[in-house]
């Protein structure tokens, strides 16, 4: 039966473009926040203004996710390990609430298990149980709109925001770390040193924990070993610092140098409390065994 | 191909670490045209013979650790090391870590 045909009827389509006072104000009116709440802290504030350019989005809204108070509360096991089959690792929103029940944190996550897994590691005290609100089609302002909705609740009905999302508060949401620059050994090629290259790597690294020398910068690794030493470091999270071999200007000399020092003829180097651990191949066997992490903890 | 004479890097290599370790087994693979792209390998003028994966499994690595190991392994191979050969991926195992029943 080919005889029907369809057309899009233009007029339901959202419009293509919105006048520049809705993307300013539109939906607050939506929205039945209780005026007489005190002081709500800038961060509760700041994504309402943010997130409305696309304000078809959010009629979308979060009609599945249930109240706060009526989620189901679930206890954190103790053993980090049994989290993931208690706690979905699906997208959503997710409250902690310590010992004596108080909300401490309503949370974003793309993988609430593993958010709750790391919650659990940081900070054990406060966190005790979990609700979690599964938002099933995840884009940035379902996500956002579900968290305001959950942080309203708590807010209309306490009058208070829970700790761990006032501003300035770090304690649950570790600020991405920064991605360092790579150290440089000398001010530059035409400058005289006045100490041998050698005792600048020596307190280099003796200076600092952990010191990879590597081909290319920590950004843009440029041998595939190097990359693969970066990636490790990273993933293992550790603070580390790195010198790129490559650098003829700020690190001149310092390849023959630094086989020199070490007695390791080839690049990447890794140095952990001053000692040589090896290159990629150690540092990778060491990561997959799991004593990197263990050599790095201590 | 050979930078030197007629013997490939790969066969002097294995005739070293036979010699030095005693090995009960080794492998090694040439990979240089795996890195043939790099940085380093672009300005050295399309060498050949610059990147291998070592296999070796000897009694000597017995109670020394992987930093020894291929501290031992970059030793033997100290001359190759100096003539453009540029990097090592190694294992060096015990006959007992590889599994290897004889001895």
């Amino acid at each position: 039966m080919a005889t029907t045909f369809t057309f899009t009827s233009p007029s339901q389509k959202p419009p293509s473009f919105l006048p520049t006072s809705s993307r300013t104000t539109p939906f607050l009116q939506s929205y039945s926040l209780p005026r007489q709440i005190p002081k709500i802290p800038s961060i509760f504030i700041k994504p309402n203004n943010r997130k409305i350019s696309r304000s078809r989005q959010l009629s979308i809204s979060v009609s599945a996710l249930s109240k706060l108070s009526e989620t189901e509360s679930v206890t954190v096991p103790s053993d980090s390990e049994l989290i993931p089959g208690i706690f979905p690792s699906s997208t959503g929103v997710y409250a902690v609430y310590d010992a004596s029940n108080d909300l401490q944190f309503v949370g974003i996550s793309r993988n609430v298990a593993a958010s709750v897994v790391t919650h659990k590691k940081t900070v054990p005290d406060l966190c005790s149980s979990v609700k979690v609100g599964v938002v099933a089609d995840p884009d940035r302002t379902a996500l956002t709109q579900a968290w305001k909705t959950w942080m309203e609740e708590h807010i209309a009905a306490t009058g208070k925001v829970p700790p761990g999302n006032e501003t300035g508060n770090t304690t649950w949401v570790r600020q991405p770390p920064k991605r360092k620059a790579d150290l440089r050994l000398t001010p530059g090629r035409h400058v005289q040193l006045t100490v041998p290259l050698e005792e600048l790597i020596d307190k280099l690294v003796k200076e600092n924990k952990v010191v990879a020398f590597i081909k290319g910068t920590r950004t843009a690794p440029l041998c595939g070993f190097s990359q693969q030493v970066v990636g490790i470091l990273e993933t293992v999270g550790v603070d580390y610092e790195s010198v790129d071999v490559l650098d003829e200007e700020y690190n001149n000399g310092l390849r023959e140098s630094l086989k020199g020092y070490s007695n390791w003829p080839t690049f990447p180097q890794v140095f952990v409390d001053g000692e040589l651990i090896g290159g990629c191949d150690i540092l990778t066997a060491m990561y997959e065994k799991g004593e990197l992490a263990n050599m790095l903890k201590k | 191909m050979a930078s030197r004479g007629l013997v490939t890097r790969a066969s002097r290599m294995k005739t070293k670490l036979q010699s030095a370790l005693e090995a009960a087994a080794i492998e090694i693979e040439d990979v240089s045209y795996q890195h043939a792209g790099h940085a380093a390998m672009r300005d050295s003028g399309g060498a050949t013979e610059t990147h291998f994966n070592v296999k070796v499994v000897s009694d000597k690595f017995d109670g020394q650790n992987l930093v020894k190991r291929h501290r031992m392994v970059y030793d033997l191979l100290s001359d190759e090391l100096n003539s453009g050969l540029h990097a090592l991926s190694i294992v060096a195992k015990t006959p007992k870590e590889a599994g290897v029943s004889k001895t």
